[in-house]
Parts: C-alpha cells; structure tokens; sequence
C-alpha cells in the first residue's frame, strides 16, 4: 500500500476510535439526562395551594393561617364554576334523580319498621315501592320518551293510593311529577349525552380542583385534594378543554385521535362559556408558586406514592447496607491480610483464590435465590427467628455478594504499602501482627476505605438478591432487623412496572430511581477523591 | 465514630425487644391490592397504631403465605386450587373465603384499534397463536401483541380457565407481571391486546365487548359478562369477632368499604 | 553519653513498638515466652485461616444449597427434557418444565450485546491507552466508571420507560420490549468491564513492543493492530469473557425490558421480538410459587444451569488471565 493511503487509514481510525469513547459519553448523558430531568420535578417543580394544603393535613407543614386564606380565596374563584353546573345538572342529571329515588325508598324502609303492621303488609308494601322506584330509575335513565312516558304513567298511577298517602313514599311519585315537567319538550337523546359528557367534566374536575364543596369527604387520602402540582393541572386542564374521540378511517386503517373542544359540544347550553372562564382563572383558583421540596428526601409516603417522598426507602437502603457493611468489612479486610501476609502458594491457597473468584462470578439473581434457601429457610430458624424475609437476611445474603469484592480491594491496598515500611518496622524489633496493625493498615487504610465505599454503592444498588429475602414494595418502617423493609432499588422497580397508581405520578418514578443514582455516584465520587488522595500520598514516598 | 456505628447497631438489636404494636400482614394478588391498599390505608388512619403491610405478589403466593401461616389475610382474585386446600388442611390451616368485591377480566385493546368486540371463540383463537394479524378479525392492518399475565397470577387462572378453556397459549406470548403492566404495555403498543381486571380499565384503554356483553358494573354484577368473578380474601378460619382481622374482613359491607371499592373501579357485592 | 543518650531513644522507641515487652528484653526468651509466642503465633494464623475460608464456606453452601433444592426436580423429571424442550409451562395441568427457550434467550440475549460492546470496547480500550494524553484519559476513567457504576435497576427503568417507547415510535417495532432493547443496555452495561480489562492488558505491554513496530515504519494504526492487540489478546479476551457473565447474569434489565415470552424468535435474526432469559424467569416466578412445589425446584434447577454456565465462563476467564498475566511478564 502506498504511504500516504496508510498514513490516511491512520488518521481515519484515530477519528473512529474517537468516536467510540464520544459515543459513550453520549450514551451516559442519554441514559441518566432524562431521569435526571425529570426525577428533578420530583423536587422543584411548581406547586398550588392544594398542594400546601396536603402538605398541612399529611405532613403538619406549612402556615395554617395563611393557607387557610389561600384557600377562601381559590374557593370564592371557584364558586362560578359549581353553581353553574349545579343549574344545569338540575334539567339533565338522571343520575341524581335515581340516587334521590333509592333514598327515599330507603327511608320509606327505615319508616316502615317504625309502624306496627304485620310482617306480610311490610314485605308487601316494600316490594310494590320497590317496583315503583325500578321503574321510576328506567324512566330517569332512558332517552325513548315513549317509553319514560309509559313508566311515568305507571308511577303516577298510584298517586292518590291511601297507603303512600301521607308517607315518604309520596316522595317517588312527586319526583315523577317534576321530571314528566322538567322533559316537556327536551330532546332526551341531546340530553343523555350531556350528562355523560358533563359526568366526565366532573370527574376531571374533581382532580383538577378537589372534591366540590359540600360534598362529603372521600374516604381515600388520594382523592381528597385536587392537582398538587401545577404541570399536573396543566394536564388536567388540556383534556378538560378538549373533547377525545377516536375516528373510524378506512377499512383496515386503525383509528385516529380527535380533538374536539368542549365548548362546542355543549354549544347553547348555560355552560358553554365555563370551560374559557376556568382557563383564564386557573391560576387564581390552584394559586401556583415554584418551590423546592427536599423534605422529599425524609417524608413517608401514601399507598402507591401519591404522596409524599422516599424517606422509609432511604432509611432502608441505609440501614441494609450499613449492616451488610457490618458484617463483611472484619471478613474482608482479615482474609486480605491473611492472603498477603501469611499465604503460601500451595493446593490450600488455590483453592481459596479459586472460590473468591467463583463467588465474584455468581449472578446476583443467585445469590437471592441462596439467600431465600439458606438465611432464609435455614438459618434464621436456628436462632428461633421467623423464617421470613428481613433486614438481616437481605445484609448478609448482600455482604456474601460483596466479599470478593472486599477482600480484593484490601489486598490491592495492602499490598500497595511499600515494603520499605515494613521492613523498618520490623527491624525496630515489632513483631509481625504489631507491624500489621500499626503500621502496614494505616498506610492502607485509604485504599480499604475506598473498597468500602464501592462495596457500599455496590450493595445499595442490588435488587434481585434482596427480592426474595428482605424487601417489600409496601409497609412500615422497620422496627427492628428481623422485619423487611422498603429499599430505593426494589421501590424504583416496583414503581416502574408494578403499580397503577405510580403511572399517575411520573414524577415520583423517576425521583426514586434518581435517589438512587445520586446516592450510588455521590458515594463512587467520594471513592474517586480519596483514591486520588491514596495515589499521591503513596507515590509521594 | 467507630462507637456511633456500634451503637447504632446495639440500639437496632435491642430495639428487636421492645413492645410492638399491633400488625396484620397481608398477601396476595395484584387484582386485589389497591382495594387491599386502599381499606389498609383507612384503617391505619382510623386505628393509629395499628400497622398493615400488604404484599402484591400474586394470588399464588398469597395462599402459599397463608399456608405457611405467615400472613393473617391472603387476597386471591380466584378461589383456592384443591391442592392449596388440601396442603392447607395438612398444615392445620382451614381457609375461609369472603367475597369482597366482584370483577370482570376485561379484555382491553389499544384505542385505536378498530376492533370493538369479539367473541370468546376469536380471544381464544388470537392467544393460541391461530390469529397472528388483526385485519383477520377485521381490524387495522397489524400484527397482534399477545400480552398474558404470568402464569402464578389468579387473573391468568380465570382467564385460562373460561376463555382459554385450558388450552396452551402461544409460544410467543409476552408475559408481564401485574394488572398494571399489562395495562401500560396496551396504552402504549398499538397492536396489542391483553386482559386486567376492570379496575384497571380507564381512559387510555379500550374495553372490549365479548359475546356481545360489555363489561359494565350491571353485567359484572348480574353475571352476564362471560369472564365475571368474585375477589376474595381468606382467613384462617373465620376471625374472632371484633377483631381487627374481622372487621377488615368485613369492610366490604359498610357504605364506606363499598365507596372505596367504586373509587377503585370494582363492583360492590351488594348493589343498594 | 551519646551511648546512654542513643539507648534511652532506643528504649522509647521499642516501648512504642512493643510496649508491653519489658524495655530490658532478654536476648533469650524463657520457656513460658517461648511457648506463649509459639501458641499466639499458629493460633493466630489458624484463626485468620479459617475467617478467610468463610469465602471457600460461602461457595460450597451455595453450592449445596441450590443442589439440595433443585435435586428432588431433577431426579423426577428428566434433564433431556428440562435441557431441549421449549414449552415453559409450570403451572398448567399437567406441568412442562423446558427451558430451551430460556436457554435460547438469555445465550441470543448476551451474544448481542456482546457484538455491540467488543467493538466500541476495544476502539475505546486503545484510544485510552495508546492514542490519547495522560490528562485526557484521566478524565475520561471516571466516564466509564460512573457508567460502572449505574445501578442495574436504573438501567431498566431506562429501558422500559424511556428507550422501549422510543423504539417502538422511530422503527416501528410491535413491541418496544424486545431481545433489541434487552441487549443494547446489556452492552452497555457490559462495556466498562470490557474497556477497564483490556486496557490494563493492552498497557501492561512493555513500550519495546510498540517502539520495534515503530521504528519498522507501521503507522500508529497498524502497530495497534497487528501488534499491540494480538500481543494483548489473553487480556482482551479475558475482559470480553467477563462482559459476557456480567450480560448473562443480569436480572432487573432483562426482566423490565426483553417482554418475557418463553419463545425462540421466529425468523431467528429478527431482535424485535421479545425473549425471556433464564435470571428473568427466575426472579419472576419465585415470589408466587409455593415454597416446596415442582415449580419451586425447578427454579433452583435453573439456578443451577446458570451457575453452572457462570462458572465455565470464569474458569475460561481465568485461564485467559493467567497467560495474558504470563505474556505482561515475560515482556
């Protein structure tokens, strides 16, 4: 080949190799841009008075006064809303009259028992209103006016009957009578669709703002506030406006999303100007304001993370690996002297390497299947304990998994202190074990510390061996080591793939799992410095 | 330094002695943990002091903890196989099962799918593997995304049971492992097709119509739908009255337990 | 005086070292030293020999412990049929335990990801050794250890939340949850163990090497290859074998991201399909059988299988080690 084809070759793969390194640069700012960015809006993102005001009842945070003003102020904007719903639901809710009906049929129950007639005449009464009310509830909920005409007549059939005369089942028949009034001359088909179509402006309502006023508390903690956050409300705000359908296209054509916008789906009705009123007032009834919540990082959390931050797992994290530290930092750094300081190269010692290699080489999934069998199964019962998973489980199934890790470290630092101080040592006249502990492991402790903080960001980060031996998605927090425990690893799994109400706090799925990172790289950071500060001290001498 | 890890690690031992307070345990099926979440996170709020841990592994392990006595309550969304009893019964466990809620295994599609309904015979034909293409069924021309529960799963057992009729699935179904995932994995593929329990089915997901019946809280309730069931909670024999085991399991009954149970998008067994 | 000066500084000094000793210490020990010293001293290393064979204890208990569970399947079903069929059905009526399919999944699983890591591995192992400053390729380490250090359940959330959407938008693919996705984050994953090994291999030889290619006239590419890295190639192979028992033992990746469906792809390049690999089958099954069951054992026989498969990768890992630690230190 002519010299200059290969020196151009040359040039040609310095720039692909190159490429290789910038490609990887690329894939780490690929993989952890995104989760940072929006496990960030876990912690400062825009919040509402909703918010603050969830952050008072869970939490006891926050100025009761001054929220409480918030809160009179966001509800006087939001009156106009309520009330012109509460007009136009009064022509068209079925759903209400029927709710009204079966109340009054069960008064009229609670009432029968009150009176003293016979067991018969009660059943009896009971099952004529009872086909009365299922009959009235037909007419409410059909849009064939012959056929609510027909159930009308029916109802009212039994208007002058001495036996509801007087009663509270009077009541359905004078339902009836409002309700062949209230239909003269409406268009029932138009009228079933605004209700189903104003059902859903309710419900989303109902997310977007908090339950209406006066209505009663609902009994989850989730549904008791409306959107917390301002993006959220963003979102809520976007599929109130517009109405979804899905449009047939062709044949063997899939359909295709369509927007239309509410307003002129209840074009001519009172509330048609509603949903432009609630976009220009949106900020004066949630009251945003931008905010850094980093009690995230110490708050418990509602089922499903709904609420509230990853304080439990953290604490669980913490406390698995501080315990599996425990246990494997005397074994590690004692094997590691033991290999440096008294090994000889025979059969015994091949073996040990052996198996410390082989241990390096076991899958994670593994040793948590080792961990169920043996701590589990076999060695928590010896001690008397339940045989269920739990912390100490998990930390020493977790310090197994980290051992080769150990001791290699501390042999690499141990045999890094240079002989010279060895040397000296010993011809002071100090035996071997006081040259060890005095001197050869404090020339090695950097190198040591760094090992277990890699071991430590090694631990935090495993989950399949705690699966099965020590984590729950969801508990309290522990106390003591013989419960299990919440961690981030397992959290950040569980809220990517296992739980519904995870997929309607993004937010809080990536905060998890970014906890986690930001731990792990904090941790490897502080490894990365002291290594640095090892190099110069030893090559120093 | 050295003494605040050891004393750390002295308070946490120590800490293994000191009075508890009250804890019910509770396992089982990812159909029936939001409800089981929901009715914990009442009574905790209700009852401080009383701590409740719920497991959402799948109905299969909720008996086997049940078995093995180490949870009070197993939630299953299907009914114990005569294996479960009888190792149940050998390990002096006598199940009781309450019906807490009714649910229908609904099959959901993508909604821009523009298939609507099917009949059992067609569900089953697509999860062996006969239909491959969705344009044979009279839908949009793609290929069909199996998606299945795993196998340990009491929605899988339903399903495999009254649609399958215990036939094979095909080789290349996908297997997920909760309610949930199953619904994630239809609101964002196209072509897929998969079944959760109808409190899992909302707006991003298409509910289909089989055999012509919808899944609707009336079907479900009067057990039209073809794939309607009950969900259970089961005790080891029936709880002591009064107790919190007792009233747990009884919640269903009271207005509130029932809203909890409409808020969650299952059926009430008792529809006032 | 210098003398008495020079003795009492020596003095000081042992009593620093050994202070416990009496500062005249007799040249000769009595009997009860003697002994005393002898008993400390084999004791001593008697004690530390047996806390260093915890690790020996760990792997014979791991080892007993996987066999004793998975023994009772294996003795009643029969290893052809656990090793060659591919119907994964545990829980049907009349249970099928094949892990062909799996076997097949997690080998096509690791062997991709390992050709999307080797090559940017290597390129990326020699840039770094031979082709850049010192300055830079400090601080280009800590890249690759950040990525090293990721935790895998971060990895699959990446995989399942933001790359399978994407997939499935810019190609097309049925399912974003395929052998696809599963091996390129595995590659990733993979590619920190590849780049560190072979570039301790590649810079462990000696600077005669390159220096006689050199002064034959070969170009900086051309002493790489056909110098540098054939005369590293135990190392390289040796990293590239352990990137494969990392990609193969790799559990929450493949769990969230490959979809899980017992099956061998059809036509069988085609990676947007989804597979199962063996960690995933059994992490996900695991929770939900009874402890005792037929299934429950053959989870532990399929721990086994990946042991086994694990440690014929490490002992060939380690032979590469040896002769590539052989080569170093012959040059």
């Amino acid at each position: 080949m002519r010299p200059g084809v290969r020196i151009a070759i040359d040039k040609i793969f310095t720039v692909v190799a190159g490429a290789s390194v910038v490609c990887l640069c690329l894939v780490l700012v690929a993989v952890l841009g995104p989760m940072l960015w929006r496990g960030g809006s876990a912690v400062v993102f825009k919040e509402t008075v909703e918010f603050r005001k969830m952050q008072l009842v869970l939490f006891g945070r926050g100025d009761e006064d001054k929220i409480a003003a918030e809160s009179r102020q966001a509800e006087t904007a939001r009156a106009k809303i309520y009330s012109t719903i509460e007009k136009f639901k009064g022509g068209i809710d079925s759903g209400n009259l029927i709710e009204k009906a079966r109340q009054i049929y069960r008064q009229f129950g609670n009432d029968l028992r009150q009176t003293d007639q016979t067991a018969e005449e009660v059943a009896e009464l009971r099952s004529v209103t009872r086909q009365i009310r299922d009959r009235l509830e037909s007419a409410f909920a059909s849009s064939n006016t012959a056929e609510v005409n027909e159930s009308l007549a029916y109802v009212l059939n039994f208007k002058d009957d001495p036996r509801f005369k007087n009663t509270s089942a009077a009541g359905l028949i004078g339902l009836a009578e409002q309700y062949s009034k209230d239909i003269h001359g409406i268009n029932l088909a138009e009228r079933q669709r605004y209700y189903q179509e104003l059902r859903q402006v309710e419900d989303i309502l109902i997310e977007l703002l908090g339950p209406a006023p006066g209505a009663a508390t609902p009994a989850l903690m989730m549904n008791r506030f409306g959107a917390t956050r301002w993006d959220l409300a963003q979102k809520l705000l976007g599929r109130l406006l517009w109405y979804e359908e899905w449009i047939k296209q062709g044949q063997g054509q899939p359909m295709v999303r369509h927007l239309t916008p509410r307003s002129q789906r209840f074009a001519g009705t009172e509330i048609e100007g509603l949903f432009a009123y609630i976009q220009q007032n949106l900020p004066e009834m949630l009251k945003p304001r931008p905010t850094f919540y980093w009690q995230y990082f110490i708050d418990d959390s509602t089922p499903g993370h709904y609420f509230g931050g990853v304080g439990p797992e953290i604490l669980g994290t913490l406390l698995l690996t501080i315990l599996a530290m425990l246990f494997v930092v005397p074994f590690g750094v004692i094997s590691a002297a033991y290999l440096v300081e008294c090994a000889s190269d025979n059969f015994v010692m091949r073996i040990i390497r052996m198996s410390i290699n082989t241990l390096a080489g076991v899958p994670s999934i593994v040793f948590g299947l080792f961990g169920l069998a043996f701590f589990v199964l076999f060695f928590l019962p010896i001690f008397g304990a339940p045989s269920k998973g739990c912390i100490l489980a998990a930390s020493m199934t977790l310090a197994v998994l980290t051992l080769p890790v150990m001791i290699r470290a501390s042999e690499e630092a141990i045999r890094a202190v240079p002989q010279t101080y060895k040397e000296a040592s010993l011809a002071l006249g100090a035996s071997r074990f006081r040259t060890f502990v005095k001197v050869t492991l404090p020339a090695a402790l950097p190198g040591i510390l760094t090992g277990v903080i890699l071991s430590l960001s090694r631990v935090a980060g495993e989950t399949a061996p705690v699966l099965f031996t020590g984590a729950v998605a969801l508990g309290p927090v522990p106390k003591s080591i013989f419960d299990p425990t919440r961690t981030l690893s397992y959290g950040s799994y569980d809220m990517a793939v296992g739980d519904k109400l995870a997929a309607m706090v993004p937010h809080n799925q990536f905060g998890m799992v970014v906890t986690l990172v930001l731990l792990i790289l904090c941790l490897n950071t502080v490894a990365i410095v002291l290594r640095s500060r090892v190099f110069k001290k030893l090559a120093g001498h | 330094m050295k003494r605040l890890v050891f004393s750390l690690a002295l308070l946490m031992l120590a800490a293994t002695g000191l009075v508890r307070a009250e804890t019910l345990q509770i396992d089982g099926s990812t159909t029936v943990g939001p409800i089981a979440d929901a009715f914990a996170e009442y009574f905790m709020r209700t009852n401080p002091g009383l701590e409740i841990t719920v497991k959402k592994t799948g109905s299969g392990d909720g008996a086997a903890a049940l078995i093995d006595s180490r949870c009070d309550i197993a939630t299953l969304s299907r009914f114990m196989k005569d294996k479960e009893f009888k190792s149940a019964v050998d390990h002096n466990v006598f199940p009781v099962a309450h019906a807490i809620a009714m649910d229908g295994v609904c099959i959901i599609v993508h909604p821009s799918n523009t298939v609507a309904a099917l009949t059992t015979a067609q569900v089953r034909d697509i999860y062996n593997g006969k239909t491959k293409n969705w344009k044979e069924i009279g839908g949009p021309d793609a290929e069909i995304v199996i998606v299945s529960r795993d196998t340990s799963s009491g929605t899988y057992e339903t399903f495999h049971e009254k649609v399958m009729n215990k036939e094979e699935l095909a080789k290349n179904v996908e297997y997920v492992n909760s309610n949930p995932q199953a619904q994630a994995r239809v609101k964002t593929t196209a072509g897929a097709i998969s079944y959760v329990g109808i409190g899992f089915v909302d707006a991003e997901v298409k509910a289909l119509k089989i055999d012509g019946i919808a899944p609707t809280k009336q079907t479900i309730a009067n057990g039209t739908y073809p794939v309607a069931r009950p969900l259970f909670m089961f005790t080891n024999g029936y709880p002591k009255l009064g107790s919190t085991v007792f009233k747990f399991c009884t919640f269903y009954l009271t207005e509130k337990g029932q809203e909890i149970i409409l808020a969650k998008g299952f059926v009430p067994v008792t529809n006032y | 005086m210098e003398s008495s000066a020079i003795k009492a500084k020596q003095g000081t000094l042992l009593d620093t070292l050994a202070p416990a000793a009496d500062s005249h210490r007799p040249l000769v020990l009595t009997p009860t030293e003697d002994i005393r010293g002898f008993l400390t001293l084999h004791l001593g290393r008697m004690a530390l020999f047996l806390v260093t064979c915890t690790s020996v204890l760990a792997v014979f208990l791991i080892f007993l412990f996987v066999i004793r569970e998975a023994l009772p399947f294996l003795a009643k079903f029969s290893i052809t049929e656990f090793l060659t069929s591919t119907s994964w059905y545990p829980e049907a009526v009349t249970p099928k335990f094949g892990t062909l399919a799996l076997l097949v999944g997690s080998g096509y699983v690791t062997i991709v990801s390992i050709i999307f890591a080797v090559p940017v591995g290597i390129l990326a192992a020699v840039f770094l050794s031979d082709i850049v400053s010192m300055k830079i390729r400090n601080i280009i380490k800590p890249i690759i250890e950040i990525l090293a250090a990721i935790p895998s359940v971060a990895y699959g959330f990446f995989a399942v939340m933001v790359l399978a959407p994407w997939m499935q938008q810019k190609f097309g693919f049925s399912t974003g949850t395929n052998a696809l996705n599963a091996s390129l984050v595995l590659a990733v994953m993979a590619l920190p163990t590849i780049i560190s090994v072979s570039e301790d291999s590649i810079s462990a030889i000696g600077r005669e090497l390159r220096e006689a290619s050199y002064g034959c006239g070969a170009t900086r590419m051309e002493t790489i290859f056909k110098v540098v890295i054939p005369a590293a190639h135990s190392g390289i192979i040796a990293g590239i074998v352990l990137g494969m028992m990392r990609a193969i033992g790799e559990t929450m990746v493949v769990w969230m991201a490959s979809g899980n469906a017992a099956q061998i792809p059809h036509p069988w390049w085609d990676l947007s399909q989804s597979v199962r690999t063996l960690t995933a089958t059994i992490a996900g099954d695991m929770g939900e059988t009874e402890k005792g069951s037929p299934h429950y054992r053959a989870l532990f026989a399929a721990g086994l299988l990946l042991l086994v498969i694990t440690l014929c990768l490490n002992m060939v890992s380690e032979y590469f080690l040896i002769r590539a630690k052989k080569a170093g230190g012959k040059r």
